[in-house]
């Protein structure tokens, strides 16, 4: 009963013979696309040590007379198969691929006569069972997974809530997702990408809660990718962005199962990817990439507190330093009496221009933060505070900078550190060298002409289709209530920012009635 | 009709963005220094004239929306063309177009004057303006939805004006207002002087297509709306200049809202005035997007061209023409020709425009019914 529509890609498990056939589509090896032609013992493994460039860890066994049995070492379950798979196959009179099918107490096993499933099945951890000139090849699989253990989200972390995050299994991520939504809308859409790796992306959606032209647009997406390998969900994320030149990221990368799981409640496209511990979530508007899964479990006003600090971080960020180099190289009219005096004292003796002045310092900072993130962590922290203390007092002692310009410098860092997610955080640092240099030639007039560009330019991004600036712009007078600030839950509509469709809980409910009923 | 005339569906836009658009659209460089010239005709009775043209104004955004209600899916462009016929139709577009580039130049023209004379003395004007060409090419290229939302963010960068004028309410003398309506001629004309800075909401004419069908009823209620807004700004900025300002003062300042900007002095900034001309770009942004929008509508009409060559060769003619118009004289005097242009386009047309149509919608009813007779 939980079968959704006609696609049976949205399995509830994967060891059904459909899930196997569907990624035959994906396996592009030419020389591989043959039938397994009724074969002696030798004469098959000889084809398959050929076909797969005779690796080490290949282990082929005659366990009778008639069967062998061929697999890749480490990848499967050796106890699965000497305590279950070897005595079964020992004990069994009639020897022929059906009956060992029916007979090995497996979930995963299943027949085919096609080379390239049943190499890739094999090199995905299952094991080949060759019945002698017998064209039909029994795949069972018993695959291990070997993931590290479930640790708490080292890159967002949070004091108030879970501390569980995803790790490199796309199987475990997966497993934590149904743990936090145990609903039969949950669809998970499985491909297969990349020519060489044959990495495993899962699509996931809530079925009647997400847009059903964003997840069109997100499966076609990854449908048209043609790319040799995959390693990292930042690289998809890359790969499948709405605008690939723009410098701000448009997909949500997060480490978090209930960050994750918030995003697909309501209703946004996930998707997890084998290999890397980062799942990613679209659309996103500019607003949430500066919201993080604590507001939510904060009180109301102190989680909205939060987010205007963290706002007005990011504009002081961007902003603050391009203004101090462009009021005193150009306007110094402008700064009051009071604060001239402290200000060009300390820039008395300072022999370079603002511009230069604040380049250097920022990227002192700049190489500090990197250094500080690529050492070993007591290194880096060693690093870190020492560098920054020495380079900061010791540059104003040796009259390279000014006292002002440090606090303005290590004030900005600051502010750009409070964004909660770390490609934002990276973009708005990145934001600030050419606003410098353009307060550097045009002072205010400079400032003002990169906020224009910046505001046009975030007007003209969309994430998945959907604007990039919502709810601000088109105005969502609905979703303002969980945008730059957070009011409480009774005041936010479970649909997010970006969904037009099913605006109102109402139809949200009728669409899943709709959906039940076409059971 | 032809097909790229056409309004795409998702570039339509819902009826209340009509108030950012107006607002947007009306506030420009006027404000900067319009009070001299008001006060010029009309002395301590300025802001009565104001409010004289604020009515002419919502009368005139009346007629014209009942004159595009008539016409359904058309533009002016198009209007022009169903009751002219082709060729006056065109030659009626063309004369649009010019009035549009012209005002696009005006207002490009005089910020880059103010920048000028208060920021940078010395920074090239042509370097400038083709900056500012720049960030509008940008903008033009993103769209029709970013120029509205363009719009719409630039409204907030006006909201901090009337807060700021309040410090120089400190040193307000009522009685400069004394004594009410004495020259009602000098009112008029005063009146009549408002339209260069009030001039802007025409752009509704090329924008109708654009809202959305179901919208459209409520598209006089926005715009009405959007002048009441630009009015209370006027009149608030012109009350604070009448009464800040003793006249002769006044017959000498330019830019009389920057000065008053000038005198604000907070403990840890001052020259306010210098910030605020160059935040004043996010202001003007919509100005200049929407008339070279509108512009580009009329041209589509005349030939065949894809919006992002039209935005280049239309930049590129507004940076040539910049080196004809130098000297502040010489722009004071183009400002008064606008003046008289935009009078007669944007306040005396639209009542030939609905007659017209008027006229003509009764000729096709009866050539209708004649035919069926």
């Amino acid at each position: 009963m939980f079968n959704f529509g006609k696609k049976d890609k949205s399995d509830k498990s994967d060891n059904t013979k459909k899930a196997i056939q569907n990624k035959k589509a994906h396996y592009t090896g030419q020389e591989l696309r043959q039938k397994i032609t009724p074969l002696p013992r030798e004469e098959f493994v000889e084809l398959i040590k050929e076909k797969i460039n005779t690796p080490a860890d290949l282990i082929t066994k005659n366990i009778s007379e008639s069967i062998t049995i061929i697999f890749i070492d480490f990848l499967i379950d050796g106890n699965t198969l000497q305590q279950q798979m070897i005595p079964e196959l020992l004990k069994m009179s009639d020897v022929t691929p059906q009956a060992i099918k029916e007979k090995l107490p497996l979930s995963q096993i299943d027949i085919s006569n096609e080379l390239e499933i049943v190499i890739y099945e094999m090199l995905t951890g299952s094991v080949l069972i060759h019945v002698e000139n017998k064209s039909e090849i029994v795949i069972a699989n018993i695959s291990s997974t070997q993931s590290r253990g479930l640790t708490a989200p080292e890159n967002e972390s949070q004091v108030i809530g879970s501390q569980v995050g995803f790790n490199e299994s796309i199987a475990t991520s997966i497993s934590l997702i149904r743990r936090f939504i145990t609903s039969p809308n949950l669809c998970n859409e499985r491909f297969i990408l990349g020519k060489e790796s044959h990495t495993s992306v899962s699509l996931l959606y809530i079925k009647g809660v997400a847009s059903e032209e964003q997840v069109n647009t997100m499966r076609q997406r990854i449908e048209d990718l043609d790319v040799a390998d995959l390693v990292d969900s930042a690289v998809l994320a890359g790969l499948i962005d709405d605008s690939t030149m723009s410098v701000f990221p448009q997909m949500l990368l997060t480490e978090r199962p209930d960050r994750f799981c918030n995003a697909l409640l309501s209703g946004k496209v996930g998707i997890m990817m084998n290999g890397s511990s980062m799942g990613i979530i679209a659309p996103m508007s500019f607003v949430e990439f500066f919201h993080s899964r604590e507001d939510q479990n904060l009180r109301w006003q102190i989680g909205s507190l939060i987010r205007l600090l963290r706002f007005s971080a990011m504009i002081v960020s961007i902003f603050l330093t391009p203004i101090y180099v462009a009021t005193l190289t150009y306007h110094y009219e402008v700064i009051s009496q009071t604060l001239l005096v402290p200000l060009s004292e300390s820039r008395a003796i300072v022999p370079f221009p603002p511009i230069m002045e604040a380049l250097i310092l920022e990227i002192i900072i700049e190489l500090l933060r990197e250094a500080g993130s690529r050492l070993p962590t007591k290194v880096g922290q060693t690093i870190g505070i020492v560098g920054g203390i020495v380079i900061g007092t010791a540059a104003v002692d040796a009259g390279i900078t000014s006292n002002v310009l440090i606090i303005i410098i290590a004030l900005s860092a600051l502010a750009s550190f409070t964004t909660p997610n770390y490609i934002m955080g990276n973009v708005i640092r990145f934001l600030r060298f050419p606003i410098i240099i353009l307060a550097g030639i045009w002072g205010y007039y400079g400032i003002v002409l990169a906020l224009c560009f910046l505001l046009l330019h975030l007007l003209r991004l969309s994430s998945l289709g959907a604007p990039y600036l919502a709810p601000l712009y088109p105005l969502r007078f609905k979703d303002l209530s969980d945008s730059i600030i957070r009011l409480p839950s009774r005041f936010i509509k479970r649909q997010a920012v970006n969904i037009n469709k099913g605006d109102d809980e109402e139809s949200h409910q009728q669409k899943i009635e709709k959906v039940s009923e076409n059971e | 009709m032809n097909k790229e005339l056409q309004v795409k569906p998702y570039e339509m836009i819902n009826a209340f963005l009509l108030f950012f658009v107006v607002v947007g659209s009306q506030i420009g460089v006027g404000i900067h220094g319009f009070q001299r010239i008001i006060y010029s005709e009309a002395k301590q009775d300025a802001w009565i004239s104001v409010i004289l043209s604020l009515l002419l104004c919502q009368l005139v955004v009346f007629i014209m929306v009942r004159t595009l209600k008539k016409f359904g899916n058309l533009d002016i462009y198009g209007i022009h063309k169903e009751i002219f016929g082709k060729f006056i139709g065109n030659f009626l577009n063309l004369i649009y177009v010019s009035y549009c580039s012209f005002g696009f130049f005006v207002i490009i023209k005089n910020y880059i004057e103010v920048v000028n004379t208060w920021v940078f003395s010395y920074v090239s004007a042509n370097i400038l303006i083709a900056s500012l060409l720049l960030i509008v090419i940008y903008a033009f290229s993103g769209g029709f939805r970013v120029m509205i939302g363009i719009c719409f963010i630039g409204f907030f960068f006006l909201l901090w004006i009337p807060p700021m004028l309040i410090y120089p309410m400190y040193y307000s003398e009522v009685r400069h207002l004394l004594p009410v309506m004495e020259d009602l001629k000098g009112i008029l004309k005063g009146a009549y002087s408002m339209s260069f800075t009030v001039v802007g909401f025409e752009i509704l004419n090329v924008l109708y297509p654009y809202i959305k069908e179901e919208d459209r009823k409520s598209v006089n209620k926005y715009a009405q709306l959007g002048l009441l807004f630009t009015f209370f700004m006027y009149l608030f900025i012109m009350l604070v200049t009448l009464t800040f300002f003793s006249g002769q003062q006044l017959e000498k300042t330019i830019w009389a809202t920057l000065t008053l900007f000038g005198i604000i002095r907070l403990p840890f900034v001052e020259r306010v005035e210098i910030i605020t001309i160059c935040l004043w770009m996010v202001i003007i942004l919509p100005n200049l997007c929407l008339f070279s929008w509108s512009a580009f509508r009329g041209t589509q009409h005349l030939i065949k061209i894809k919006p992002k060559t039209f935005v280049w060769i239309f930049s590129l003619l507004i940076f040539i023409l910049n080196f004809f118009v130098k000297t502040r004289t010489e722009i004071n005097s183009m400002n008064n020709i606008f003046g008289h242009i935009a009078f007669v386009v944007v306040f005396i047309y639209p009542f030939l425009l609905f007659l017209f149509g008027s006229i003509k919608k009764k000729m096709k009813r009866k050539k209708v019914t004649g035919d069926t007779s």
